[in-house]
């Protein structure tokens, strides 16, 4: 699929003109980039010149522990988009769900790919890799996702986690997580990682991170690695029931009358005050909708751990963790304590009693001058 | 026992009890308590802030009673309380606080720092740190039965003067009457014709009543010391004077704190309930005029006059409406003091304070609070029932050179009674 692209060598620029978009509609795409992530509006022309004159990149997308959903999400979403453009542009060497190629020759390619551009190339990872009893528990060709992910790491530039699962460990790591999966960023610590999370991630964050990788270099990250321009306000902060929520207005059910009337979904179990991701302004199926939208509290899927974050259904105020057992044994040990410490202080207390002799009037010697 | 610094801190350690523990552990050091405190709101001193008077006892507490205290003593994190430590705090303990209680009504989390501060001057006392003068008034009142030291003799003479004046008996170790009637000391000094106005009041209302040659005065500088064995020695005097004579009811006198002290610390103090009533003499002359056995005559114009409510009686005691029905009864134009009942302004001298010399400026000064409260009324008379109340506001009026005249509320309703042809 890629081989003889990647000869060419040709510009983006021209790659776009010859798909038969225009210079406009790129500069289009590239303001709807740029303000997306917040840059500056001078950053769009900026953008929209570097990435004409942009080379083709090689990219290795390596699919481990997941569902392919982030795949989907990519691929499927919009017809002939920008988006799915700047992905057809880019030299996508290695993805064993969309290549042509298969068995041997795949591996081949990848392995070409990892040698002519060492150093270069960006490797994107979806799923998470299960490290326990030596990784078998997922493999391709033979290898484990472990050893492919040490091995394809070593020599490229930049590593992007697509999906909560290649970012934070998502469902393959939840509870008990019997393959003992964990994230990119828990194996390889000498790359820079950007992580792009959510189940699955929004398509425009990722061609935008891409973009902005391309032309300015890795953006800046929160600290959960997450680009602060797609990641930086919550759900919560942009969403546009957040009037309801302020004014105590919330659906108590789905089939209520705040549900009906578009209340808040706070109570119904939002996970929206505590996710950041770009949902809420950017949204889902070209700009269609997005969860709240359609009547459903955000489940937090761009956060670690957000599986084992208690139910989707009970709002974030009665806490994640199931506190009974807990409580139980907190107030017997309490009341132990309690007990103890009550004898320690009865004990110093019938000390002091029984060294205590009444004051009388003998004593009142006005010994105080 | 001899007093000394380890029965002081042992004192301490001894008279902790739950409500203390609690109020200390949930004590949020907010502050409120400052802001009701009159030594506080008058100097601007933040050393005056009520809590802070019993520093020394809460890190006896912390380091005696608290898990984290024991640690840090363990690991000598925490500051022994010294014998500089208690008597530093002989001034924020005894010389600077009336133990009025407006702080206890205040806190928010509902902690009682009067009651605290009393046990704070009990650990001082044990420490042999009391004041000189309520160390000398408690050996006055044990040996004359008198606080300022007026043996029996004294009231004697006084009833003989009585009994000439009004051609009333009055009667002495009487037993079976009504009531068995006690006195302050400021009133058989100063006040003494409250004893003729009495006899007038209770032969009119048809109440037999007496006095005790063993206990004749409810005063109790046991109580401002916080020595709880003296305290309960005088209040035992006088439950035992009432049980010989079999009385049901005793009356306490116009003076807070012998009324904090026989009316409700008495049982606590001595461990055991009355076999009779306590009550203030403004209760019972209450009581009287809603029988019908009170003939007063109305107040002649309309004198503006205010009333000052001591803090042991009404804020402390409880006693609040009986002075407002009397008062209405003799005055048609009184007017209520800003802040007035449970909520009043303490005069600055009770608590043993005005007996205390070294606090006698501070007193002085703090009286700025009830001079504009009485001030901004535009009064002329100002009526109490409280002796030592009467006492600090007399000085002050003088002190301020105001147009004031002080009196007892007994004094005025008997001042009002109708004479025998008026009726």
């Amino acid at each position: 699929m890629t081989e003889e692209r990647v000869d060419k060598a040709e510009t983006l620029g021209g790659s776009l003109i010859s798909n038969g978009v225009s210079r406009r509609t790129f500069l289009k795409f590239c303001s709807t980039v740029a303000s997306a992530m917040a840059l500056p509006p001078a950053a769009a022309k900026a953008m929209a010149e570097k990435l004409s004159q942009a080379t083709r990149q090689s990219v290795i997308w390596l699919s481990f522990q997941e569902c392919t959903g982030c795949t989907e999400s990519i691929t499927r979403s919009h017809k002939p988009t920008l988006e799915s453009l700047i992905f057809d542009f880019i030299s996508l060497d290695y993805h064993h769900t969309l290549q042509a190629a298969s068995g041997d020759a795949a591996e081949h390619a990848r392995e070409e790919a990892q040698k002519k551009h060492k150093g270069k190339y960006i490797l994107i990872v979806d799923g998470a890799i299960p490290v326990k009893d030596g990784g078998v528990y997922s493999t391709i060709a033979g290898i484990t996702n472990l050893q492919m992910l040490q091995d394809v790491a070593k020599d490229a530039m930049a590593i992007v986690s697509v999906g909560t699962c290649a970012a934070y460990g998502g469902l393959p790591k939840a509870n008990p997580n019997p393959t003992g999966a964990v994230a990119v960023s828990d194996i390889v610590k000498d790359k820079p990682i950007i992580n792009i999370p959510g189940c699955p991630p929004i398509p425009v964050v990722m061609t935008g991170v891409l973009a902005h990788v391309l032309t300015f270099g890795i953006p800046e990250l929160d600290s959960h690695g997450r680009p602060m321009a797609f990641f930086g306000d919550s759900i919560h902060d942009r969403c546009y029931r957040r009037p309801f929520y302020d004014k105590g207005q919330f659906a108590k059910g789905f089939d209520d009358e705040g549900a009906r009337k578009g209340w808040c979904l706070f109570e119904v179990g939002c996970k929206g005050p505590t996710t950041h991701n770009a949902c809420a302004t950017v949204k889902w199926n070209n700009g269609t909708s997005f969860p709240i939208q359609s009547g459903h509290g955000c489940i937090g899927c761009s956060e670690p751990d957000f599986w084992d974050a208690g139910s989707f259904y009970k709002p974030l105020s009665t806490g994640s963790m199931n506190m009974e057992g807990w409580a139980t044994g907190a107030l017997a040990a309490g009341a132990a304590v309690g007990v103890a410490s009550g004898l320690l202080n009865s004990n110093t207390k019938s000390k002091a009693e029984a060294k205590h002799e009444p004051v009388t009037l003998e004593d009142m010697g006005a010994k105080n001058e | 026992m001899t007093t000394s610094l380890e029965q002081g801190i042992n004192t301490l350690k001894r008279v902790i009890d739950a409500p203390i523990a609690s109020y200390f552990s949930s004590c949020t050091g907010c502050g409120i308590c400052s802001s009701a405190c009159i030594f506080f709101t008058e100097t601007g001193d933040p050393k005056y802030t009520p809590i802070r008077r019993v520093e020394p006892m809460r890190r006896i507490w912390e380091q005696e009673y608290t898990v984290i205290g024991k640690l840090k003593k363990l690991i000598g994190l925490a500051k022994e309380v010294t014998e500089q430590d208690l008597k530093d705090n002989v001034e924020l303990a005894f010389e600077s606080c009336t133990t009025c209680g407006r702080c206890s009504m205040v806190c928010p989390i509902g902690n009682d720092i009067v009651y605290m501060i009393r046990r704070m001057r009990e650990g001082l006392t044990a420490a042999g740190l009391a004041p000189k003068e309520l160390q000398a008034a408690a050996v006055r009142t044990m040996e004359t039965g008198s606080v300022m030291g007026f043996p029996m003799k004294t009231l004697e003479a006084m009833v003989k003067a009585a009994e000439e004046e009004t051609g009333i008996e009055i009667n002495i170790d009487k037993p079976d009457v009504d009531y068995l009637l006690l006195l302050s000391s400021a009133e058989v000094m100063q006040f003494n014709e409250i004893i003729s106005s009495l006899a007038k009041i209770f032969k009119e209302a048809g109440v037999t009543w007496t006095f005790s040659s063993k206990a004749h005065e409810a005063g109790n500088p046991g109580m401002h010391m916080g020595a709880s064995e003296i305290e309960a020695m005088m209040i035992n005097r006088i439950v035992e004077a009432a049980e010989e004579l079999n009385i049901k009811k005793v009356i306490s006198p116009e003076c807070g704190h012998a009324y904090m002290a026989i009316r409700w610390e008495g049982p606590n103090v001595i461990g055991r309930p009355y076999p009779f009533e306590v009550y203030h003499i403004i209760e019972v002359l209450d009581e009287l005029r809603a029988q019908g056995k009170l003939h007063t005559r109305a107040s002649s114009g309309t004198v503006p006059m205010t009333f000052h409510d001591p803090c042991q009686a009404a804020r402390r005691g409880g006693v609040n409406e009986p002075q407002r029905n009397l008062l209405n009864m003799m005055s048609s134009n009184f007017k209520e003091m800003n802040d007035s009942m449970a909520c009043n302004w303490c005069c600055g001298g009770g608590g043993g304070m005005n007996t205390i010399e070294k606090a006698e400026p501070l007193v002085r000064k703090v009286f700025h609070r009830k001079r504009q409260q009485i001030e901004e009324l535009d009064v002329n008379i100002v009526v109490t029932m409280c002796a030592t109340c009467r006492n600090t506001l007399e000085e002050g009026v003088e002190d301020n050179g105001m147009d004031v005249t002080v009196l007892g509320l007994t004094e005025v309703v008997a001042n009002h009674l109708l004479k025998e042809n008026e009726s």
